[in-house]
C-alpha cells in the first residue's frame, strides 16, 4: 500500500513537472476563419496554404518566443456572418488562439470586428477588401490587414485609367451588392480627384445571363473604358455580351475575376482584360517568391505559376503570418493587447513576399498594403500575366 | 424559353391538378448531367443529350412517386412543399457532387456572334426558341393525335370516368411528370452554353417559368407559349429602355396584374361557376 502511494506521488510529480515543461513549450495557436467549403473554397484553401507554408518555415527556424511552435487551427465560416461570429468566439475562448486570420467575405469580416474588439485578440485580414473592415472607427483597433482595401483599389484603378490608359470617359459596371456600392462610391471619389466623371453607372444581379442592355447604355453614353466590379461568372457574361455587341472598348477590373473559372468560362474573350492583384507568381520572383513556389510545387503539386489557385490568398496570408510572428516576438507574449501594440509599432524591417515591410501598421494605418503595392495583370491565353507600369 | 419550362407546369396541372415546383431545378439537373457526360466523361454530345433526358424522365417520375402521389391520394396540398423540397435537395446534391462554381458548357454555336448591324447574337440564342417552339408543337401533337396522349387528356378532363374506362391514373400522372421534367431538361441542355452550368441556376428559371404559366393560364398550352415569348420581350425591353434593376419589378408586377384582372390567365379557361 505504501509503495503504491509512493509510486502515485512520483507519478504525480512527474506529470506536474512535464506540464510545467509543456506550458513553456506549448504551441502558439494561430486561427483561420474562412470559407473552406462551397463556392469560395478555393480562396480558403489558398489562404490555408500561405499560412501553413509560413508557419512551417517559422517553426523550422525555432518558432517564436524562444522555441514555441506555431500551430494552425482552421474553422470553416462558410461565408456566413453568423457562423463567423460563433466560431470567432470559439477560436479565442476554446482554442486560445493568439491571433486570427480572415477569409474572402467582407460581410463575415465586418460581423467579426466587435468580437475581436471585445475579446482583445488581433485579427489579420488576408483577403476581404471592404474599406470599413480596417477603418472601423475603433481605438485601440484590433483589426489589421495584409490585402487590398477597396478605397485604395478604386484610387489605383482610376489612376491607371487616367494616367496610364489616358481614358477620360469611364463607364462603371458593378454588381448590385454592397461590394458594388462601396466601389461605386470609391470610384466616383477617386475619378473625381482626377477631374473625370463616369459617363454611366450600370449594375447587374448575380447570375444575370445577359449584360447587353447595360453595355449598350454605356456605349451609347460614349464610354471609352469599362471599369468592372464583378466576380467570375458575371464577369464572363459581361465579356460575352460585349463581344455580341462587337464593342472593343478597353476593360479594367477589380480582382473578383481572378477567382472562379474565369478563363474557362470566357475562352479567348478574356484576352486583354486587365485587373489588379496584390501579388503575382508570374514573372521574376524574389527569394521568398522562389521559396513559396518551391514549397507549392513539392507539397501541393503546383507545376507552374498558372496552377497556383487564388494566388493573392496565399501571398497575403504568407506575409501576414510573418508579421504576426514578428509582433509576438517583439511583444514577448501572446497576450492580445501586447501583440496588437507590437503590430502597430513593428521595429526593424521584414523582407516579405509582396514587398519589404517597414513599420507596416500605425495607429491610423491598419492596411499593410496600399495602392503603391498593387500590381496590374492581364489575362492572356488563359493565364495571368503581369503588366509593367510606366 | 421560359415557355418550355412553363409548359411543364401546365402538363402536370392538366392531368392531376398538381405541379412540380422543382421544374427549375430539373433544368439544372438537365444541364449538370449533360455536362458530366459530355465534358466530364468526354462522350459525344448526342449520347450526353440522351443520358440527360433519360435522367430527367427518371427525375420527374421520382418526384411524382415520392413527393406528389402520397399527398395527392390523400387530397392534401402538401405536394407543394414536398416538390420544393425535392428541388432544394437536388440543388444541394449538385453542389456536393458538381461543386458550386459555374462551369462553361462548350458549344460550336457559341464561338462567334452573328452581327446584324451593330448588334449581334450567338447562333445558340436562335436555337433556343426554335427548338422550344418545335417541342411545344410535338407536345400538342402527342396530346391530340396519339392514343396515350388522349388517355392523358381524358384523365385531365374527368379522372373518375377515365379510371372507370380502365386508364391507370397514377401511371398517367407519373407519365405527365416525366414529360414535364423532360421538357425542363431539354431547356437545361439548350441553355447551358448561354448561362453556364451551376447548381444554383435553376431557382430563378423555375420562378420565372411559373410566372409565365400564371400569365398565360395554367390550363392553356398556347397561352403559355404566347406568355413565354411576351415575358421575354417585356424583360428585354425593360432592361434596355428603363433599367436592369426594374426588370424583375416589371416582370413580377405583371403577374400580380394578371392575377387581379384575369386570374385564370390570358388564354386560360375561366372556371365554370357552380350556382
Amino acid at each position: 500500500m505504501r509503495r503504491l502511494s509512493l509510486m502515485l506521488t512520483l507519478l504525480l510529480a512527474v506529470a506536474g513537472a512535464s506540464s510545467v515543461l509543456a506550458q513553456s513549450k506549448e504551441p502558439v495557436k494561430i486561427g483561420l476563419s474562412a470559407a473552406v467549403s462551397g463556392g469560395s473554397a478555393a480562396s480558403g484553401e489558398a489562404i490555408k496554404r500561405g499560412l501553413q507554408i509560413a508557419i512551417d518555415e517559422i517553426n523550422g527556424h525555432g518558432g517564436v518566443l524562444g522555441g514555441r511552435k506555431l500551430e494552425l487551427v482552421v474553422r470553416d465560416d462558410e461565408g456566413n456572418p453568423q457562423k463567423g461570429v460563433t466560431l470567432a468566439r470559439e477560436l479565442v475562448e476554446r482554442e486560445k488562439v493568439a491571433a486570427v486570420f480572415g477569409g474572402l467575405h467582407t460581410t463575415v469580416a465586418l460581423a467579426q470586428v466587435p468580437v475581436w474588439q471585445e475579446l482583445k485578440v488581433p485579427y489579420m485580414g488576408a483577403w476581404a477588401a471592404g474599406t470599413n473592415i480596417t477603418r472601423n472607427g475603433q481605438t485601440p483597433n484590433y483589426v489589421f490587414r495584409v490585402s487590398a482595401n477597396d478605397d485604395y483599389v478604386d484610387r489605383f484603378l482610376s489612376r491607371y485609367a487616367v494616367d496610364q490608359l489616358k481614358k477620360g470617359k469611364p463607364g462603371l459596371l458593378l454588381e448590385n451588392t454592397p461590394w458594388g456600392q462601396s466601389n461605386e462610391a470609391g470610384l466616383t471619389k477617386w475619378f473625381g480627384e482626377k477631374g473625370v466623371k463616369a459617363v454611366g453607372v450600370e449594375r447587374f444581379n448575380w447570375n444575370d445571363p445577359d449584360m447587353s442592355p447595360q453595355l449598350l447604355r454605356l456605349k451609347g453614353a460614349g464610354a471609352d473604358l469599362i471599369v468592372l466590379v464583378a466576380n467570375a461568372p458575371e464577369g464572363a457574361q459581361v465579356l460575352r455580351s460585349k463581344s455580341k455587341l462587337g464593342w472593343d472598348a478597353a476593360m479594367i477590373s477589380h480582382w473578383g475575376i481572378s477567382g472562379g473559372r474565369f478563363a474557362e468560362l470566357t475562352g479567348d474573350l478574356s484576352d486583354g482584360v486587365t485587373f489588379l492583384q496584390t501579388y503575382t507568381f508570374f514573372g521574376k520572383q524574389n527569394e521568398r517568391g522562389q521559396y513559396v513556389l518551391k514549397v507549392l510545387r513539392e507539397k501541393y503539386g503546383v507545376k507552374e505559376p498558372g496552377d497556383v489557385i487564388a494566388p493573392v490568398g496565399t501571398a497575403n496570408a504568407y506575409d501576414g503570418v510573418h508579421l504576426v510572428a514578428l509582433a509576438i516576438d517583439q511583444a514577448g507574449s501572446t497576450e492580445g493587447p501586447k501583440v496588437r501594440d507590437a503590430l502597430e509599432n513593428l521595429k526593424g524591417e521584414y523582407k516579405g513576399l509582396i514587398k519589404t515591410y517597414k513599420r507596416p501598421f500605425t495607429a491610423e494605418q491598419h492596411d499593410a498594403l496600399t495602392d503603391e503595392d498593387y500590381v496590374m495583370v492581364v489575362w492572356k491565353g488563359g493565364k495571368i500575366v503581369p503588366i509593367s507600369m510606366k | 424559353m421560359y415557355g418550355l419550362v412553363a409548359l411543364g407546369y401546365h402538363i402536370t396541372w392538366a392531368t392531376s391538378r398538381t405541379m412540380n415546383f422543382s421544374q427549375g431545378h430539373a433544368v439544372m439537373v438537365g444541364a449538370v448531367v449533360a455536362y458530366a457526360v459530355f465534358v466530364g466523361l468526354g462522350w459525344p454530345f448526342p449520347v450526353a443529350l440522351l443520358v440527360s433526358l433519360a435522367a430527367l424522365a427518371l427525375f420527374g417520375a421520382l418526384v411524382e412517386r415520392i413527393a406528389v402521389r402520397p399527398f395527392f391520394l390523400r387530397a392534401s396540398p402538401a405536394w407543394l412543399l414536398a416538390t420544393i423540397a425535392v428541388g432544394i435537395i437536388a440543388e444541394n446534391v449538385a453542389q456536393l457532387t458538381f461543386g458550386k462554381d459555374a462551369r462553361a458548357f462548350p458549344s460550336p454555336l457559341m464561338k462567334k456572334p452573328i452581327m446584324v448591324g451593330s448588334v449581334g447574337f450567338y447562333p445558340q440564342e436562335l436555337l433556343v426558341p426554335l427548338v422550344g417552339l418545335l417541342l411545344m408543337g410535338l407536345v400538342q401533337l402527342f396530346y391530340h393525335r396519339t392514343a396515350y396522349g388522349k388517355q392523358l387528356k381524358a384523365v385531365a378532363w374527368n379522372p373518375e370516368a377515365a379510371g372507370l374506362m380502365g386508364i391507370n391514373i397514377p401511371r398517367a400522372v407519373m407519365a405527365s411528370y416525366a414529360l414535364s421534367a423532360l421538357l425542363a431538361g431539354v431547356a437545361g441542355v439548350l441553355l447551358a452554353p448561354l448561362l453556364n452550368v451551376a447548381p444554383q441556376m435553376g431557382t430563378i428559371i423555375g420562378l420565372k417559368a411559373f410566372a409565365v404559366a400564371i400569365i398565360g393560364g395554367l390550363t392553356s398550352a398556347p397561352g403559355i407559349v404566347v406568355a413565354g415569348l411576351g415575358y421575354g420581350l417585356v424583360e428585354s425591353f425593360t432592361a434596355g429602355y428603363v433599367s436592369t434593376r426594374a426588370r424583375e419589378i416589371v416582370g413580377f408586377g405583371l403577374v400580380i396584374l394578371v392575377l387581379v384582372v384575369r386570374p385564370w390567365g390570358l388564354l386560360g379557361e375561366k372556371p365554370a361557376r357552380r350556382v
